[in-house]
């Protein structure tokens, strides 16, 4: 190859060329295609193999693993998630309550259900602005749109979202027109108000089905505990927004209940974790496990401030704002456990050497390798 | 087309990263930085959106049968890892915009243009294979060299493995010289030497994997799950509390208005 390259050769490449004596085309080492223009991540975040290891040494004994390096991936979502958990669950049951209120509510009343279609609408409107904040590739958002896929909750849960925030404000614009328009109005409304329970649900599923060991782990009262996280922080919100006495009659059943139905389902939550020991951990320790417990405590705070006697202003607001705060804490109580759950390898080990992987939902009995999955004899201590 | 795959024969596997720098080359893919993790030889730590071979070192104070060392009991494993391309999918069942497609090959493909980074194919992988990438977001992970197998060539890092610790070709073909492996090593004294996910029967939880791999200890020690699920599988138990949950919520909001309604002097 001759002296002469055209481009970008430096001074010192050519000495180096000059000295080495290599045939060698530098242009050759130029990286091109889609693969190649990626920044690679900083290590310490991307591995937490690079920065301080959950276990220091790889054990040899019973449950061994890699250097104590994460088998699956942490999940890559910001905190816009947690955020949307909360906003999707409130906009999904504040539509439904409006539904509920059409359905059964009196003339007094037709202002709160309103207000429920507003605050759905705007909660729908949010979350997909919080939706789109997370994706990497903001302005492919409508690929969300391009397949429906029953397999994938994110793909069903996108379709429940669009449609409910679509026919929120086609209920909102056209709900108190005269005619076909009106009934147009009405019936979009009353859709969507039944998309709020899936809307609020789905969010759950969406964790759950994943291999993360805690959400997976408690993919049976989860999406209980979010949907009635979701019912006591629409009470909540909309108690604390203004109204009259007649709708206070109804707000009030309305979010003690979801108040008294969250508590019970976060305790099934921590019970149905409880199963494996190392999958519950998160929810105990470090930052995750004191954002649960806060969480759990601001929860049962302002419940006991809403049922106790007395209607002072003060006394609602300090009790909703509680409410709140405990759904909001759940959400990201609940992200960070993921986080957690997904970087310690011997959560995912155990609970599958337990039988809690393919086996609790095919019944076969032993592990890859062929071994038994629990050991049969169970050790004395 | 024929079903293709990998077999990965740890016990020729020499440590030597061949598989991950042809990889690297074909794919084009930037080097992962210069970091050392001070615990092994294995640099790359696990597979990444710019990672799709990894070749892991397990240094055990144990024997292998039919081994002679110089210092005493000690063994050393390495094990090639890469996209195990399931014959159930977690990143292809979760997929919300049909990115991830499964090929005329039997193998798994995300498709670049089409991905819009939501990240939900990284939380579904049992196997933790599939990454974003920080800058754009897009998934990324091996494509089994799908533009090498439309040109009848084997993927670059079969292709570089001096030992033939991975092999290329199609599927029965190669479950066939695994288990003559398999029955080889019995006989040579490594009893410990089994198939991980060969198949559906071996790994009912991914349908059996299309790169499967021999393996001489437990899978935990090579930082593969003893008994991974696609998480779909459980997904029916997660809707039917969604189906609980919708029950409580409607008669929460109907009984609301109801008892609030009633009330009224």
């Amino acid at each position: 190859m001759s002296t002469e390259l055209p481009g970008q050769e430096s001074l010192l490449d050519r000495l180096q060329r000059k000295r080495d004596g290599r045939n060698v085309d530098p242009r050759l080492g130029t990286l091109l295609g889609e693969g190649s223009h990626q920044r690679v991540k900083d290590p310490d975040v991307a591995f937490p193999i690079h920065g301080p290891r959950t276990q220091a040494e790889p054990d040899a004994g019973a449950s061994p693993t890699y250097h104590g390096l994460p088998v699956i991936k942490q999940p890559v979502w910001i905190p816009t998630i947690p955020t949307y958990l909360y906003v999707g669950g409130v906009s999904g049951a504040a539509s439904l309550l409006g539904l509920a209120l059409d359905l059964h509510g009196n003339r007094p009343l037709r202002r709160l259900a309103l207000r429920c279609q507003q605050v759905g609408t705007a909660g729908d409107m949010l979350s997909a602005g919080l939706l789109i904040a997370d994706l990497g590739r903001p302005e492919r958002f409508l690929h969300m749109l391009r397949v429906l896929r029953p397999t994938s909750p994110m793909s069903m849960g996108s379709w429940v979202l669009a449609l409910s925030g679509g026919l929120n404000t086609v209920a909102l614009v056209l709900g108190r027109a005269r005619g076909i328009l009106g009934t147009l109005g009405r019936v979009s409304g009353a859709t969507a108000g039944l998309l709020g329970m899936p809307l609020a649900g789905y969010t759950a599923v969406l964790l759950c089905n994943s291999a993360v060991p805690v959400w997976q782990a408690t993919r049976r009262t989860l999406p209980l505990f979010f949907m009635a996280s979701a019912t006591a922080s629409a009470g909540s919100l909309l108690s604390l927004l203004p109204h009259s006495e007649e709708e206070a009659r109804v707000l009030r059943p309305y979010r003690l209940a979801g108040k008294v139905a969250e508590l019970a389902c976060g305790v099934a939550v921590e019970r149905d974790a409880r199963r494996t020991p190392g999958v519950a951990k998160p929810l105990s320790l470090g930052t995750s496990g004191a954002l649960w417990r806060t969480s759990r405590a601001c929860s049962a705070a302002g419940l006991v401030l809403d049922a106790l006697p007395g209607r002072r202003r003060w006394k609602q607001v300090a009790a909703d704002t509680l409410t709140t705060a405990g759904a909001i804490l759940a959400r990201f109580a609940v992200f960070h456990a993921g986080k957690q759950s997904a970087r310690d390898p011997r959560a995912t080990f155990e609970s599958q050497r337990a039988g809690h992987g393919a086996a609790e939902v095919l019944g076969h009995a032993v592990a890859s390798d062929g071994k038994p999955l629990s050991f049969p004899l169970p050790v004395v201590r | 087309m024929s079903r293709k795959g990998f077999f990965t024969d740890s016990t020729v596997c020499i440590g030597c990263k061949a598989c991950e720098v042809a990889c690297k080359q074909w794919n084009q893919l930037p080097d992962d930085g210069f970091h050392f993790t001070a615990m092994s030889y294995d640099h790359t730590g696990a597979l990444g959106a710019s990672t799709w071979r990894h070749v892991a070192f397990v240094e055990r104070a144990e024997p292998l049968p039919g081994h002679v060392t110089g210092v005493g009991d000690f063994s050393w494993l390495m094990l090639s890892d890469v996209c195990k391309h399931c014959q159930r999918a977690g990143c292809l069942e979760s997929c919300p915009t049909g990115a991830i497609v499964r090929t005329e090959f039997d193998t798994v493909y995300v498709q670049p243009d089409v991905c819009n980074g939501c990240g939900y194919c990284v939380v579904n992988c049992p196997f933790g294979v599939i990454d974003r990438r920080p800058d754009d977001g897009r998934a990324w992970k091996c494509t089994l060299c799908y533009d090498r197998l439309g040109e009848d060539m084997t993927p670059a890092c079969a292709k570089a493995c001096p030992t033939e610790s991975i092999v290329y070709g199609d599927l029965e073909a190669l479950h066939a010289r695994a288990e003559r492996r398999v029955e080889q090593l019995h006989e040579q004294g490594l009893v410990s030497a089994y198939l991980y996910g060969q198949d559906a029967r071996s790994q009912p939880g991914t349908g059996g994997l299309n790169a499967f791999s021999l393996l001489v200890d437990r899978p935990e020690v090579y930082n593969l799950p003893p008994d991974p699920v696609v998480p779909t599988m459980k997904a029916k138990q997660a809707w039917g509390a969604v189906a609980v949950g919708a029950l409580g919520m409607f008669a929460m909001a109907v009984g609301a208005v109801l008892v609030g309604r009633e009330t009224r002097p």
